[in-house]
């Protein structure tokens, strides 16, 4: 499947910014299901210096700065990608069960697996806890294959948490997401990555999109796309394989990856410094996520 | 040196050469059991290196021996040398040395100088690794943890380099010496390490006060280590000859600020803080009197997640925004690199023979301290097992989490800190204690025996194509202030010790200074931080604003103590006047405190709190010093060390209210006020900083006496009231006996007035004031740019000083006789004080930066997620 995708940032300031120096992770990297084919980066105000990199996880991300006065800054990012089919007929009953998966990490035999293990620790918004681990223990049995009590953990989220926009924030952290059972996407892939962690199995967080259809009849709007978090469970020898508890379902070739990392902090949309801008600043989002014909 | 043991104790006596015999008996102990003596083969016999030192020290006797010690305090008064100035200015903590210094022979010190060659090789590999391909890691050499689970992993880091074979600049390892006599290593500085300075320091003071021993004594100089790092430094902006190199501080408040300030002095380099830095076009400037310079290399002291708030930590105000991008586009480079804190970890230590094996196929000769890493289980079970003889630390160095001491912990204790390993075993190390050596420290007028360690630096040498490491010949040595072994720290109080390191023949001298002394001021002038300048306007502003207060409030308390009663309508002008100088509003405007007038007195002296008092101009001063301690002569530093102490003795006289006399006690402070702005005129060279300096000064004189005149003298009063007014006013700005010398019969208000605002010859004159600011702000860099028309400073002086020379000052004098009040003075006055006043601000928009802190841009989260 071919997708165009458009992601709008646009940030308006009580008063004027200097400066301002910024990092943005919005560029899809390729992967096993994905290859980008075209990137468009259209920055208003022009900046005076902009860069484009890979970074520690192997993202693209782009950096830029400005240093005319303004109130206003657009970040307009249009990507092509060609999604590969289908990966649900994955079946999640073979593989390492539980037990073996935590053996295999342990002794760590290969480069892969040791560095794996950066995803067994506690990372800047994710802690492992006792709480964590007791919520998620039920689906959990040593000799269930690995992959289908994570497609259970995943399910478990998506029965038992309430998908809440005004809930939470970024600040909102993971033990009272726990405690109130709502939240969006990224707090649902950050519980699930604290889950595993806490029993034992690296986790890590994908960040990217989905296209949503529109109701039978009804024509789809624009802008009305958003972005998307989901997360990835590391089995010992197999490699990454990818849930959305959002979602309750495995993703496929509707979801797009624009990076990964410990967690949302390492793949943050858009980061930045900026100088003066009075006390007020005014952000405003718009996705669409558009398919194509070849 | 003749010692003989005393029967019964392991003291030992030693010969005093002093005649008078009435000095105290002194001794000075052995180690306790188990500990290595640095100086003494047993009781009775030195080491041979020890000898020489030891004899002398016996011929200075003790009394030489304080002698020298207070002569050294002093000049490190006197040089600023501060370690962990707290936020009260006036409890500044003096570096302290002790005369005898650490010896340490030749033939030992080829061991430690390879010995810590090949740890600072091996550290350099193991952090090219960890920000590059992991090999460690990845061949289970190190385990993943103590990497992947370290806050100082920083993984924006990445593929970052610096330019040449090394990418750690600078190393700084602390090491003892064990019972066997054997070096051990207990722990290494990566990100920032500091002592290098001080350690200089230490040797500059220690030659000075003991001159004939230390060069008999054929002491390795350190001059070199720094003629390298500086060759280094260069050598690391590869894109041009001349490069622009600076020194990252935190600011005064940084523990080692002392250290920041006598390095940019000797090395040249200009001080920086993060706000005097900003990125554009992708490439870091120095905001400088001239606009924006580039600059090359950063020699840093900022803690590695404080560098930029961009990509490391957001709230930081010490960086740079932007840095981390310019380093890795190739446009500056930061020494050591941003990342390096993490070979601090002590968790390495458990590794280092592995990964030197595997990088050099040999251990390493001079080995670390045992460390059990508790992420592994056998270290855990043994760490568990053997808690009462070790040492239990983070295994990632952290400063609020202080390392435990198992032997010292009560069972209950005991039992809490294994729970806290337990439930994050791979967040603790457990290391072996090691019983340090004993040196003779001069401690409490006596010889005592002292816990010591070390700590030594090593520097890249890659000026020519080879790229080697260097040691420094010396280093620092610390000993503890009591007889207790526990780790000697700074924070825990420590004296240091100069350190030398014995040549077996002379050597030949380098000294940075002589070389240099002519470029660096030429380079430094050029390139002042406006934030420089700034706070030398300040200094001179608030150094005037002081002195003026002092003498108004001097001349106060002679009125008021006068033989003749005070009359009250004199009494009231003269302590509003002092209320409206100050600021200190309302002050003498109540008429309660008019009647009793003390302990207001006293708060607009000693109320540090209270905007315009004495003390908090005098701590504002003292502030603004700080900021530019670099620039500052050492002369300088004696006067604000003065100005200091005198401060102190002031509230001390004031503690149960008025002293008798208390305009005497204000004397000191105005002397010393005085002294200060007569030293500035002296030796300061006529550069920019001393214009700004001068600028303020004159600013603030004007105002003073601008406002004092006004306060004082619209008002018209009678007779021989108004002479006393007159007289009071003429005696604060001191110039009561040239007023009577030169008017005798004449001495009215209309000739005050024209000594005090028109007499060109009258340093206190506001027309001397006006024309000295008018010539030196022309003469400010950019001001000359040719305009037709003047530019807004200019225009505002000029008009000030012809609005003085135009006034008629017969007719100014008069009152008006409805009002008894000279109101055309009045409004002159007020005129003019609002035109300097503005001038003060658009000076200050010209020239200082007014850039508001960085803040985060709001994150998407929230806003459009599925």
């Amino acid at each position: 499947m071919i997708y165009r995708i458009r992601h709008i940032t646009k940030y308006n300031y009580s008063r004027a910014v200097s400066l301002c120096y910024n990092q943005a992770h919005l560029l899809p990297r390729d992967t096993d299901y994905q290859s980008c084919r075209k990137t468009q980066i259209n920055i208003t105000p022009k900046p005076a210096y902009m860069s484009q990199r890979e970074d520690y996880f192997g993202n693209n991300y782009f950096y830029f700065s400005l240093q005319k006065s303004h109130k206003k800054l657009v970040i307009d990012v249009t990507t092509e990608i060609d999604t590969l089919p289908d990966r649900s007929s994955l079946n999640l009953d073979l593989g390492n069960s539980c037990l073996q998966a935590r053996q295999l990490m342990e002794d760590a035999n290969t480069p892969e697996i040791k560095e794996a293990r950066e995803y067994l620790l506690d990372s800047p918004m994710i802690k492992a806890s006792k709480g964590l681990q007791e919520y998620a223990q039920e689906v959990f049995d040593d000799n269930l294959p690995l992959l289908s009590a994570v497609r259970a953990l995943t399910s478990k989220i998506f029965k038992e948490f309430k998908y809440d926009p005004a809930s939470t924030t970024v600040a909102t952290p993971l033990d009272e997401v726990l405690e109130n059972k709502h939240g969006v996407c990224q707090d649902f892939a950050h519980l699930a990555i604290g889950c595993l962690r806490s029993l034992g199995f690296p986790a890590r967080y994908v960040s990217g999109y989905l296209e949503t259809l529109p109701p039978p009849g009804e024509v789809k709007l624009v802008g009305a796309d958003a972005s998307h978090a989901w997360f990835a469970v590391f089995s010992p020898g197999e490699g990454w394989f990818e849930f959305d508890p959002t979602n309750d379902n495995i993703p496929a070739d509707q979801h797009i990856t624009t990076a990964w990392g410990r967690d949302y902090s390492d793949v943050t949309p858009m980061r930045g410094v900026i100088f003066d801008g009075g006390n007020s600043q005014e952000l405003s989002v718009s996705v669409d996520v558009q398919r194509i014909p070849d | 040196m003749r010692a003989s043991s005393v029967t019964g104790s392991s003291s030992v006596q030693m010969e005093q050469s002093q005649v008078s015999g009435q000095e105290p008996e002194i001794n000075w102990s052995s180690p306790p059991a188990g500990h290595f003596n640095e100086a003494y083969e047993d009781l009775n016999k030195p080491r041979s290196h020890w000898e020489y030192l030891l004899e002398s020290i016996n011929s200075l006797g003790f009394s030489g021996l304080e002698d020298r010690h207070k002569k050294a305090s002093r000049i490190l008064r006197d040089d600023g040398a501060t370690y962990n100035l707290s936020v009260d200015p006036l409890s500044a903590k003096t570096w302290e040395l002790d005369p005898i210094p650490m010896l340490i022979p030749s033939d030992d010190w080829v061991e430690i100088e390879s010995g810590l060659i090949e740890r600072t090789d091996l550290l350099n590999l193991i952090l090219k690794d960890l920000y590059g391909p992991r090999d460690l890691i990845r061949q289970s050499i190190i385990p993943p943890e103590i990497i992947y689970g370290h806050p100082g992993f920083l993984r924006q880091c990445q593929g970052i380099t610096v330019p040449g074979e090394h990418q750690l600049t600078m190393h700084a390892a602390d090491m003892v010496r064990g019972p066997d006599g054997k070096i051990v290593i207990i722990g290494d500085r990566t990100q920032a390490p500091s002592g290098a300075g001080y350690a200089l320091e230490n040797r500059t003071v220690l030659s000075r006060v003991m001159p004939s021993i230390f060069r008999d004594s054929q002491v390795h100089r350190l001059a070199l280590f720094f003629q390298t790092l500086r060759n280094t430094l260069s050598s690391l902006a590869t894109e041009t000859e001349d490069p622009q190199i600076v020194i990252l501080t935190p600011g005064a408040y940084s523990e080692t600020y002392f250290e920041h300030t006598y390095l940019s002095n000797y090395l040249g380099y200009p001080l920086v803080q993060g706000s005097d830095l900003t990125v554009r076009d992708g490439q870091v400037w120095l905001k400088s009197l001239n606009g924006l310079s580039k600059v090359d290399v950063i020699l840093r002291r900022v803690d590695d997640i404080y560098c930029d708030p961009v990509e490391l930590k957001s709230d930081s105000f010490l960086g740079i925004p932007g840095l981390v991008e310019v380093i890795r586009a190739g446009n500056v480079v930061v020494s050591n690199p941003i990342g390096s804190g993490i070979l601090e970890t002590p968790a390495l230590l458990k590794y280092l023979p592995q990964i030197s094996q595997h990088f050099f196929g040999r251990e390493l000769t001079l080995p670390s301290v045992d460390t059990w890493w508790c992420g592994d289980k056998n270290d855990l079970a043994y760490v568990k097992a053997n808690l009462d003889r070790l040492i239990i630390k983070p295994a990632m160095r952290q400063v609020d989490n202080p390392s435990v001491y198992g032997h010292l912990l009560t069972a209950a204790k005991k039992a809490e800190v294994l729970a806290r390993i337990e439930k994050t075993p791979h967040l603790y190390v457990a290391q072996s204690y090691i019983s340090p050596s004993y040196l003779p420290s001069w401690q409490d007028n006596q010889i005592s025996s002292r816990p010591s360690i070390f700590r030594s630096f090593t520097v890249s040498n890659q000026a020519n194509s080879q790229s080697t490491y260097s040691v420094m010949a010396g280093g620092l040595t610390r000993v503890g202030l009591s007889d207790s072994d526990t780790v000697v720290t700074n924070q825990a109080g420590s004296q240091s010790k100069d350190t030398w390191i014995l040549a077996s023949e002379p050597e030949k001298q380098v000294s940075l200074i002589e070389e240099h002394s002519g470029l660096k001021d030429l380079a430094h002038e050029s390139n002042l931080p406006s934030r420089v300048v700034e706070n030398l306007f300040w200094l001179g502003r608030y150094a005037e604003r002081a002195e003026s207060t002092l003498r108004l409030i001097r001349t106060i308390f002679m009125q008021l103590n006068g033989i003749e009663p005070l009359p009250e309508k004199c009494k009231k002008l003269l302590l509003q006047a002092l209320s409206t100088q100050t600021n200190c509003l309302p002050g003498f405007m109540d008429k309660n405190l008019l009647e009793n007038p003390d302990q207001e007195l006293i708060n607009i002296i000693l109320d540090g709190n209270r905007p315009g008092s004495i003390k908090s101009s005098l701590l504002a001063l003292l502030t603004s010093s700080e900021e530019v301690k670099e620039m500052l002569s050492a002369d300088t530093h004696r006067i604000i060390n003065d100005l200091r102490d005198h401060l102190y003795e002031l509230e001390r006289s004031f503690i149960s209210g008025l002293p008798s006399a208390p305009e005497e006690s204000l004397d000191p402070l105005v002397t010393t006020l005085l002294a200060l702005s007569g030293l500035s005129h002296e030796s300061m060279l006529r550069g920019v900083g001393w214009k700004f300096q001068e600028i303020g000064r004159r600013t603030e004189r004007t105002l003073q006496t601008a406002r004092l005149l006004q306060s004082l003298l619209t008002e018209a009063l009678s007779g021989s009231q108004q002479q006393l007014i007159l007289e009071s006013v003429l005696l604060s700005v001191e110039a009561l006996i040239t007023f009577r010398r030169r008017y005798r019969a004449h001495t009215d208000v209309a000739h005050g007035l024209e000594l005090l605002m028109l007499d060109a010859t009258n340093p206190r004159s506001i027309f001397y004031q006006l024309e000295r600011l008018k010539n030196h702000y022309m003469e400010l860099p950019q001001a000359n740019i040719s305009l037709p028309s003047l530019s807004p400073g200019e225009k505002l002086l000029v008009k000030s000083l012809n609005d003085i020379q135009l006034a008629d000052l017969e007719r100014i004098a008069k009152s008006d006789p409805d009002a008894n009040s000279r109101n055309l003075l009045n409004d002159l006055l007020d005129e003019l004080t609002a035109q300097v006043e503005e001038f003060s601000t658009v000076l200050s928009d010209q020239y200082f930066d007014h850039q508001s802190g960085p803040q985060q841009l709001s994150s998407t989260q929230g806003v459009a997620f599925l």
